[in-house]
């Protein structure tokens, strides 16, 4: 894999030599909630259609999820949520055995968004503002959000927040802005396990399509009996957790050595 | 398959998790976050769908491949300083604002990208090797962890020194002016009455290399010796420090954090590997081992280097054949992985007691002779090349074992037998005996294809009979010194498990290793980490596929170098005299223990304990100076370094006598932020950030190809400017008081080049262009940048300041490093045809290590063993913590662990707080109930010298006696408190406050005559594991 990595990078280079060098032009005009900018060069989307033809989704394969929170704040400082809120989170569970004999363990378990197939956070929206794009990339029009926070609730994964700044609702949007311009999601480009593999759904040469498939009788979604068709994947997952996504909660409250209280948790 | 189906979970207890503040809490932290960082407003969003997410750096197009550049942005490669491992890291810059919005790993880079790309290629292929054209980013991906991510915040934080300051009031008030770069020179280096407190002695005044400082002890050294200058560690510009240090003002007196790092862990490798000089250590092949053992250290959390190992971790456990390892530790730690559960377990045991374990396990391996026979039995190179092995023991080499000879502990030699040999007797060249196993004779090691390995044996020779044993002979007894109940009692991991571990472990053959790291840090940590390692040398791992790997090596900058000497001058001084840690240097050359042999005393216990096999120890050289023994400093030249935040216990011990004008009379920092340390000091010069600095550094270990990162001012410095519009920074002061003091090495022709020419060493920068210089140019010399790169890597910024100090030539080059972080040798170079490592550690595996046995405790007269055995955790006398502390009274002990998150250093970022804001300290749930404690309590922690607050969470996940303690939180500077310069207020954030810092629950050794934290007694290294402690509920 890795002598091929580079016989192809090599590859690759030679393709991209000599190409013009352009400025990026970004340009969003916006009259409905779904109508994008349509990009002068032929690789900028319709950012409200999306990339025509793909169906994008995630594989987290939790082998390989070394708990660092290197996605989480990548995240948080691509996408400039308010402090305290977030798109995506990796949250740690220590598991115990029923057998007492063996030691526990830690899971990691990241979450985001599942950009489902059938998201229940679009019918409730009153708007029209939060919609799905040809892609399966479920985004906000901010623009027409008016923070009524139903798509909040709806959604059974709590993967949706009204931003505190915005006063509309926040989410993933798998950083569309970067995959329309060819480039990574935050998220996958600083996963330091390499557990995070986005890609096209509809393409079975695909990174995730062959990951899928080599791994077809591991492959596990949160709350399969939602009925929403999450299309983030896990691999490893135990079906202990495809329900059981919130665990004992960790402790909050915000102390000093002297034991002042700075915050006191919820 | 679904390994974990066979598992129930009985109960899932989130730790350390994020997502804690969706509701509630978020307000709070959005109005302590305003205006600090580039967060959203309560304004509509920069675009109605995707918000307001960065502009894309560039496009990537998904067809063609083809690049097109963002030109209001840059990306550029440097290096990160977020923790000590110092990765490569890509940064975006916002062109207009000079801010950097985001960072990532650099692909070139070895620490960041799993498999780094060849270093030449161009650098638009690189960035399109990141990007989703063709998938290609997935497989090439360079990462940065959530520290690098998230330690831009620093840049521009409110709480950055950027001007001199110059204390008002008392040392520690908080209280500051700002002075002029001029004055802050003119005063440290001519002194006077600089507070109104007296005169101050100014460094011009303690220079004085040839004036003995104490005429009783003169083997002290000269006065100069009490100027004492400290480093945090090598972040890039260590060499120009220690040039100003050794041989420009000529002390001896140097040091960094190790000694409250993970300096056991270097020692005991160290002692492993035949290196007391720089310890070397080692580290496993992760991608073709078998099983993996981690006592003491978690490399999927921390260590070094962290992101790299976590990752080749994380892709051993899905790509490995037959992959599988143990994590031992007193809490579990993020090695451990649920989901591959089975292939992977946790071993709780007891803290401090690793030595037990390791020794436990040598004792099974001995007896049931499970080691590499083949291996220990070669007594030189060739011979276990013959047997199939890379490196060699020194397990059947005779010692001398009778304590009454004056050499026992070492070697027999040649010349002890008048056999030949080359050179001075017991010299270099002298050669070590074997019994030879075809002949039975005593043998040169280097003659023997084959030599016994168990022997106890008299020797005839010239001088007498001899008697000696074999290192092997001398581990076997150690190791056999106690029972494996004596063992499994002490580490609370029961006989059967020991054994299951000792046979898994030697299952593999060469397929297997272990390492240690921080967990050692304990009052036996010298000789847990040498038991540990010495598992290594019972397989014969070393420099083997699947085994225990060598450092890669580096490129080095600031050597005699192809193109400038950066590492010799006119009129260096070389420093003289004895460390103020007393490092180095054994009690027996001292007057002290010459004066007592005089006498007729015993020479025994010396004054305070000397620490012979070990570097400068920054923790004891404060103590010492505070205590006056063995001698007082006059003057601390501190660079980034936190000391009184870092070791347990020594903020508590002397924090109030650094304080003090007369027992430390002048102390100066440099540093970007006041830390718990630089608070206390009477001058801080402001210091650039890796992202505005100059310099070279190298890999610490862990990579298997040579590495030497670049850094260069990415952005413009935020410092200010000397009058003559140099940067101030760390350079700048100490170039700046060696040309005022007319110190040798710097000024106008401080630096010959290869071709004699005399250049300058007086700017910030010139020290480490003249260094990327040599970096370019060693063996074959790099490409020369092309226009391509220099557009797309940002350092077309700085080619007036090249061209200031370099030749075009050098320019060209050294431009085409700064473009890609660092110079790099290629990944294909980093094995032979074997698969085996191309670097090799060339030097014996030491069963028995001469240096340390030979040398004695300076306190009880005794020998230290010159082999791994089971010492207790003990004070400095010997008295073992668990006799000196009654565990009625305190029945718990202490065990801290490096958190994922958050460095010693990384508090102030609000993005990377945020994720883990608080450091609850972890205790097992059956313990708590025990003393009627529940997960959310607020309970007091004391140790027989300090008590803290603390938040507790119960889980299943810590071994029963330990009180769990995550680093990098507590902080009492940094942010934690206003600070007033010139009258104004820059106002705390109490959220750098939160939480507690493990180092205030303080254990002074009552065995010592004053207040010194507790220290290994062999290493000197501070102790933070299985200090003895009480947990009260009190909420």
């Amino acid at each position: 894999m890795d002598k091929s990595k580079r016989q192809f990078l090599g590859k690759m280079a030679s393709v991209s030599v000599g190409a013009a060098l352009i400025p990026v032009v970004q340009v969003y005009a916006q009259d409905n909630p779904q109508s994008g900018n349509a990009g002068s060069s032929s690789q900028t989307y319709n950012a409200s259609e999306g990339q025509v033809g793909k169906r994008y989704g995630m594989v987290i394969d939790l082998r390989r999820c070394v708990g660092c929170q290197a996605c989480t704040v990548a995240c948080t400082i691509e996408n400039q949520p308010p402090l305290g809120q977030f798109r995506t989170t990796v949250q740690q569970y220590e598991v115990s055995q029923q057998d007492e004999a063996s030691s526990p363990a830690f899971l990691m378990l990241p979450r985001l968004c599942n950009h489902c197939e059938n998201p229940p956070c679009i019918p409730v929206c009153p708007t029209g503002a939060t919609f799905q794009r040809k892609d399966g990339i479920v985004v906000v029009n901010n623009e027409w959000c008016v923070g009524c926070g139903y798509c909040v609730h709806a959604c059974p994964y709590d993967a949706r927040f009204i931003n505190h700044d915005t006063n509309t609702a926040d989410k993933c949007t798998f950083c569309a802005h970067r995959l329309d311009v060819g480039l990574l999601p935050a998220c996958v480009e600083t996963c330091v396990g390499e557990a995070r593999v986005i890609g096209d759904l509809n393409d079975p040469n695909s990174q995730i399509s062959q990951l899928l498939a080599a791994n077809s009788s591991d492959i596990k979604v949160l709350k399969p009996d939602a009925n929403t068709a999450p299309r983030v994947f896990y691999i490893g997952m135990s079906s202990a957790f495809e329900d059981r996504i919130s665990g004992q909660a960790p402790v909050r409250t915000l102390l000093t050595d002297t034991g002042e209280e700075i915050h006191h948790g919820h | 398959m679904d390994k974990s189906k066979r598992r129930f979970i009985k109960g899932a207890a989130v730790t350390g998790g994020v997502g804690l503040f969706a509701a509630g809490y978020s307000h709070t932290l959005t109005q302590i976050g305003k205006g600090v960082v580039n967060g959203t407003s309560g304004k509509p969003t920069h675009d109605p769908l995707h918000g307001n997410s960065l502009t894309p750096e560039y496009k990537v197009d998904l067809k063609t491949g083809q690049l097109i550049s963002n030109d209001e942005q840059r990306v550029v490669n440097t290096m990160c300083l977020g923790c000590w491992t110092k990765c490569g890291v890509r940064a975006r810059i916002d062109q207009k604002t000079d801010k950097i919005i985001r960072i990532s790993g650099n692909p070139y880079h070895p620490l960041s990208a799993r498999e780094h790309i060849d270093f030449d290629t161009p650098i638009k292929a690189a960035f399109v090797g990141l990007s989703a054209f063709q998938e290609q980013g997935l497989q090439g991906r360079s990462t940065a962890c959530a520290r690098g991510n998230a330690m831009l915040e620093q840049l521009d934080s409110p709480h950055r020194v950027t001007q001199c300051l110059k204390r008002v009031g008392k040392r520690g008030s908080g209280q500051w002016q700002s002075i002029s770069f001029e004055q802050l020179l003119n005063e440290t280096v001519e002194g006077g009455d600089l507070f109104g407190e007296g005169h101050v002695e100014g460094l011009r005044a303690i220079r004085d290399v040839s004036t003995p400082l104490d005429a009783n002890n003169p083997e002290y050294g000269p006065k100069a010796n009490q100027l004492l200058v400290s480093n945090a560690s090598d972040e890039g510009r260590d060499a120009l420090i220690k040039r100003f240090t050794f041989n420009s003002f000529g002390t001896r007196n140097f040091a960094n954090h190790g000694a409250y790092c993970g300096f056991t862990y270097r020692a005991g490798a160290g002692a492993l590997l035949d290196d007391l000089k720089k310890y070397a250590h080692l580290k496993p092949d992760w991608d073709n081992s078998e099983f993996l053992l981690f006592i003491g250290t978690s490399p999927q959390q921390s260590g070094n280097p962290f992101k790299r190992q976590a990752r080749q971790l994380a892709n051993a456990r899905v790509n490995n054949t037959n992959f599988s390892y143990v994590v031992v530790s007193p809490m579990l730690p993020n090695t451990s992985n649920q989901p591959c559960a089975g292939n992977n377990t946790w071993l709780p045991i007891r803290p401090a007691t690793d030595s037990a374990l390791a020794m436990g396990m040598l004792r099974w391996i001995i007896e049931q002779q499970r080691y590499a026979v083949n291996f220990l039995t070669a007594p030189n190179v060739e011979a276990a090349k013959a047997a199939g092995y890379r490196g060699f023991s020194n397990a059947s080499y005779l010692i001398v074992s009778d304590p009454t000879l004056p050499r026992f502990g070492q070697y027999l030699f040649a010349s002890d037998l008048g056999l030949p040999f080359e050179g001075k007797a017991y010299g270099e060249q002298d050669s070590p005996l074997v019994i030879d196993e075809a002949s039975g004779a005593v043998t040169l090691a280097s003659m023997s294809q084959k030599a016994k390995l168990a022997v106890i044996h008299s020797v005839d020779t010239p001088k007498g009979i001899i008697a000696v044993k074999s290192s092997f002979q001398l581990l076997s007894d150690a190791a056999l010194g106690f029972s494996m109940a004596e063992y499994a009692k002490e580490c609370d991991i029961s006989e059967a498990k020991i054994i299951d571990l000792a046979d898994k472990f030697t299952s593999h053959g060469t397929k297997a290793a272990v390492i240690s790291h921080g967990g050692t840090m304990s009052a036996n940590g010298f000789y847990s980490a040498w038991a540990i390692m010495m598992l290594n040398a019972m397989i014969g791992n070393i420099n083997l596929k699947g085994g225990a790997l060598a450092s890669g090596g580096s490129f080095p900058a600031f050597g005699k170098g192809p193109r400038y000497n950066l590492q010799e001058f006119d009129g260096m001084l070389e420093p003289k005299g004895v460390f103020l840690s007393r490092s180095k240097f054994p009690y027996e050359k001292t007057s002290e223990y010459r004066r007592k042999v005089e006498a007729g005393q015993s020479p025994y216990p010396s004054k305070e304990p000397w620490y012979p096999i070990s570097s400068p120890l920054l923790g004891e050289h404060l103590t010492a100076a505070v205590h006056g023994y063995p001698y007082t400093l006059k003057a601390w030249i501190n660079h980034m370094g936190n000391p009184v935040y870092g070791q347990a216990g020594l903020g508590e011990a002397i924090g109030e006598q650094l304080k003090d004008p007369k027992v430390l009379p002048l102390f100066i920092s440099i540093d970007s932020f006041i830390n718990e340390t630089s608070a206390l000091s009477d001058y801080i010069v402001p210091d650039t950030l890796t992202y505005e600095s100059w310099g070279w550094t190298s890999a610490w270990q862990g990579t298997m190809t040579k590495v030497v990162t670049g850094r260069w001012p990415i952005v413009e410095p935020r410092v200010a400017k000397t009058a003559t519009g140099d940067v101030v920074c760390m350079e700048s002061f100490l170039s700046q008081v060696a040309i005022k003091l007319a110190l040798p090495g710097f000024g106008e022709d401080a630096i010959t080049a290869a071709d004699g020419s005399l250049h300058p060493l007086t700017r910030a920068a010139d020290y480490s262009l003249y260094g990327a210089a040599n970096v370019a140019y060693l063996g074959t010399a790099v490409a020369d940048i092309n226009a391509e790169d220099m557009y797309l890597s940002g350092v077309s910024r700085i080619q007036a300041e090249l061209n200031t100090r370099l030749k075009p030539e050098e320019v060209k080059k050294v431009s085409y490093l700064f473009a890609r972080g660092g110079r790099f040798e290629n990944m294909r170079n980093a094995r032979d045809e074997a698969g085996n490592p191309s670097k090799v550690w060339p030097k014996p595996m030491m069963l028995w290590n001469p240096e340390v046995g030979s040398r004695r405790n300076s306190l009880t007269g005794e020998f230290m063993s010159g082999c791994p055995r089971l010492y207790q955790p003990a004070l400095a006398d010997g008295t073992p913590l668990d006799k000196a502390f009654d565990k009625s009274q305190w029945p718990l002990l202490i065990s801290s662990y490096k958190s994922h998150t958050m460095s010693s250093m990384s508090i102030g970022s609000d993005r990377l707080r945020q994720v883990h804001p608080n450091n609850p300290v972890r205790l097992n749930e059956k313990t708590a109930a025990r003393f009627g404690i529940s997960t959310g309590d607020t309970v007091k922690i004391s140790t027989p010298n300090g008590s803290v607050i603390a938040l507790v969470e119960c889980v299943a996940g810590v071994q029963a006696d330990c009180i769990a303690i995550e680093h990098g939180y507590g902080h009492k500077e940094l942010g934690a408190r206003d600070t007033v310069i010139d009258d104004i207020s820059i106002a705390a954030n109490p959220l750098i406050r939160v939480g507690i810092n493990m180092n205030d629950l303080n254990l002074f050794d009552p065995s010592r005559n004053g207040r010194y934290p507790l220290v290994d007694w062999a290493s000197g290294a501070s102790a933070r594991q299985g200090l003895p402690a009480k947990i009260e509920k009190i909420a």
